[in-house]
């Protein structure tokens, strides 16, 4: 009775709190304690139904033998303890999809820094009308529905018609197999995604380039600092928050990576351009082997929060 | 890329509890389902029925069935779901326990839903339908050969076969004024047709098609599925048939390429032979009309004999419907032979029934004659339960072997191993 009748004049119970230098008795300290968590509630509960409820679902359904008949009848559903994840690491499949993964991030993440940190750098120099237009141009990929892009870089990537193998015999270089080679399609693929992710990036870095206040750089101008070591020393530098954040994320869509090779390649050729996230939706949603696929998902989980917690630990140190 | 994850977490969470929840309530509404059935054939059961169709046919099956409507009352609510969701859509099905009456199930999933439970078992109504009789339709869409134990899990409706699709102008022009009919013609004439220059093949392979080396395991004597109802690849049958899928490969007579288009390859003739599937002959009208009478269609060539892939699509009544005569009499109606003639003249979908079929192939059309020829000789993928995930293993280790170099020998045994590891998981 008392919690709710605190919680709802939020805006009255507010000032109310915080007048007083010292709190007046154990009713108002109690009011301080419940307001915070009130306004958190609904987010926490959001995450809870959303979010830790459905792995916590995820880790029991990985222990049984879930299929599509344990979903017309749950009498046909077993607990075979830890036997999808021992079949999860013994199927060259998943290693090779986790290679991938790896390989995606490793030419991913630092694609992606250096494209769209660059690309900032160079619209912030001007305010012009053009280089507005420009922002929008780069915008532009993150905002397109995957289905059109990946159709039409399919077409530009064919190998009987594609715009690119044209492009490459009008100077006389022979056709690339852009999506058929294993090598090959998983740069190809990686290509589009890197185009996509940029756009968003770039404004990320485009907003913390604005908060960097202009009197340092004039200092540093004044001081005799050319252009290179202004942005070396100085630009960069301030930029490491937003640097930090870019990668943190670009990391953890990369070991998410899942559209670009669903919607051009479906994982093929041979398996080369599957990612981790793909292979764990064919298991799931492909060949109805729910059991297996949550397994796949929780080992995913595990890795992408310890790559995470090491990228957060060493930011730690970093900032010490 | 984020979304995924937590979607197929939070999909997975909500399957679980929809099961749990399915399971609780099916026990308690098993009887009076029985019941209304029972009750319904007296007291003129006129539906809602609700049918579930695949792809792109949605007002097509609407117009086909007013005179169904007209005659029995029945009324029919028809969803058209495209056929990339159609394994979402019945799997969802399963788990809510919120099916259709009538559902369209493809030939490849339907030991999976019937596994499943999903479809009821007809054996005890389907005699009140002469017209369902299984002599009616080719053997093998025959219950028997559906691998159901002795239960009639559904009914054939629309079929589908793989012939051979060739460019008679670019033939001749190479000197060979008829098909290949064998497959040693077939190799040679393919070898014969990639001389022609560069870029130019002679027989187009789809590397995602996970059918055409069993088809040539049964064309080579063989089967995949052994005596036990288990899964065997390791036959000389197989060998043979990889041998002979490997061949146009290794002489560079079908491309490699991944995204190759292969109505395209068929219209500029980079590649003037094709197994497939009547859709393809739909695909090339609409594609190159100009084209009419450069091109035809032959039986798939043989090797012991010229078994091709029966594909096509079954109606079955969902496990939960209450509807089951109103669904049997539309069943019934969509399998008369003039049903067929008139969907197959609508939607270009061949008929199962086989006067429907024997009356079209009279029409005069020739290519139409070669299909119903061609489903005499024809057999379903094997009905076992994880077949499409055998099959699409199947394809990526011959993909290795033939485009990317593997080795054939230690490729092969990876497979097999893999294909009988699926097995037992089922």
């Amino acid at each position: 009775m008392t919690s709710t009748s605190t919680v709802a004049p939020p805006g009255a119970a507010f000032p109310r709190v915080r007048r007083p230098r010292r709190p007046a008795g154990p009713v108002s300290r109690r009011r301080g304690a419940v307001v915070p968590y009130a306004f958190v509630a609904p987010a926490f509960l959001l995450l809870l139904a959303f979010g830790v409820l459905p792995i916590l679902v995820a880790a029991v359904v990985s222990t049984t033998n879930m299929n599509i008949s344990g979903l017309a009848d749950s009498s046909n559903i077993r607990f075979i303890g830890a036997a999808n994840y021992t079949r999860l690491v013994q199927d060259p499949e998943f290693w090779h999809a986790l290679t991938n993964t790896g390989l995606f991030a490793l030419v991913g993440v630092p694609s992606i820094l250096v494209v769209s940190l660059g690309v900032a750098l160079l619209l912030h120099r001007s305010d012009s009308g053009f280089a507005r237009a420009l922002r929008a141009f780069y915008f532009m990929p993150a905002i397109t529905a995957i289905v059109a892009v990946a159709l039409v870089w399919g077409y530009l990537y064919n190998s009987q018609f594609g715009l690119f193998n044209y492009l490459l015999s009008l100077v006389g270089i022979g056709p690339v197999p852009w999506l058929s080679s294993p090598t090959v399609a998983k740069f190809s693929v990686a290509l589009v995604a890197i185009w996509r992710a940029t756009g968003l990036n770039i404004i990320i870095f485009l907003a913390a380039l604005q908060g960097i206040p202009k009197e340092y750089l004039e200092a540093a101008a004044i001081d005799g600092a050319n252009e290179r070591q202004r942005t070396l020393r100085i630009t960069i530098p301030l930029l490491r928050f937003a640097i930090f954040f870019v990668t943190i994320t670009t990391v953890i869509n990369w070991l998410q990576f899942f559209d670009e090779p669903y919607v051009l390649t479906q994982g093929g050729p041979v398996g080369a351009t599957t990612s981790i996230s793909l292979y764990i939706f064919q298991q799931g949603f492909r060949y109805n082997q729910f059991g297996f696929a949550s397994a796949g998902s929780l080992v995913l989980f595990v890795i992408i929060a310890v790559v995470t917690l090491v990228q957060l630990r060493l930011r730690r140190s970093d900032v010490d | 890329m984020k979304r995924v994850l937590v979607r197929s977490v939070a999909a997975a969470a909500a399957t679980v509890l929809v099961g749990v929840l399915a399971a609780c309530s099916s026990g308690s509404s098993a009887a009076p389902a029985t019941q209304g059935a029972t009750t319904g054939a007296t007291a003129k059961d006129t539906g809602p029925l609700k049918v579930w169709v695949m792809g792109d046919v949605g007002p097509a099956f609407e117009k086909a069935t007013a005179d169904f409507t007209a005659q029995t009352g029945i009324t029919l609510q028809v969803d058209a779901i495209p056929w990339e969701n159609v394994n979402d859509k019945l799997t969802t099905a399963v788990a809510s326990g919120q099916g259709p009456d009538v559902v369209q199930v493809g030939l490849s999933l339907l030991p999976t839903f019937a596994a499943a439970g999903a479809l009821k078992d007809l054996s005890g109504v389907i005699g009140n339908y002469p017209g369902l009789a299984a002599a009616n339709f080719p053997d093998a869409v025959d219950p028997k050969n559906l691998g159901s134990d002795g239960k009639v899990l559904s009914v054939p409706w629309i079929s589908d076969t793989r012939v051979l699709f060739y460019r008679s102008d670019i033939l001749t022009a190479a000197g060979y004024p008829t098909p290949p009919t064998t497959w040693d013609q077939m190799e040679q004439v393919a070898k014969a047709l990639k001389a022609r220059g560069d870029g130019q093949y002679g027989y187009y392979i789809p590397l995602w098609d996970n059918t055409l080396p069993v088809q040539y395991t049964w064309q080579a004597g063989g089967d995949v599925v052994g005596a036990d109802g288990k899964v065997n690849f390791d036959t000389p049958e197989f060998a043979a048939a990889v041998d002979h899928y490997l061949g146009f490969f290794a002489d560079g007579s079908a491309p490699t390429a991944s995204d190759w288009d292969q109505t395209q390859g068929f219209v500029s003739g980079a590649t003037p032979m094709v197994i497939s599937g009547p859709y393809l002959a739909k695909a090339i009208s609409e594609a190159a009309p100009e084209l009419d009478g450069k091109w035809s269609v032959a039986l798939s060539p043989k090797d012991k004999n010229g078994t091709s892939l029966f594909a096509g699509s079954n109606l079955g009544v969902w496990n939960t419907s209450t509807h089951v005569d109103a669904a049997m009499q539309l069943i019934d109606y969509l399998d008369q032979p003039a049903t067929q003639t008139a969907w197959y003249q609508a939607q270009g979908e061949l008929p199962t029934n086989l006067q429907a079929l024997d009356e079209l192939s009279k029409t005069g059309d020739a290519a139409l004659a070669v299909y119903a020829k061609q489903l005499t000789e024809a057999r379903t993928v094997p009905m076992v339960p994880g077949w499409d995930l055998i099959a699409n293993e199947m394809a990526t280790a011959l993909t290795a072997i033939g485009t990317t170099g593997a080795d054939r020998d230690s490729t092969l045994e990876a497979f097999y191993a893999k294909a009988a590891q699926i097995s037992s998981n089922y």
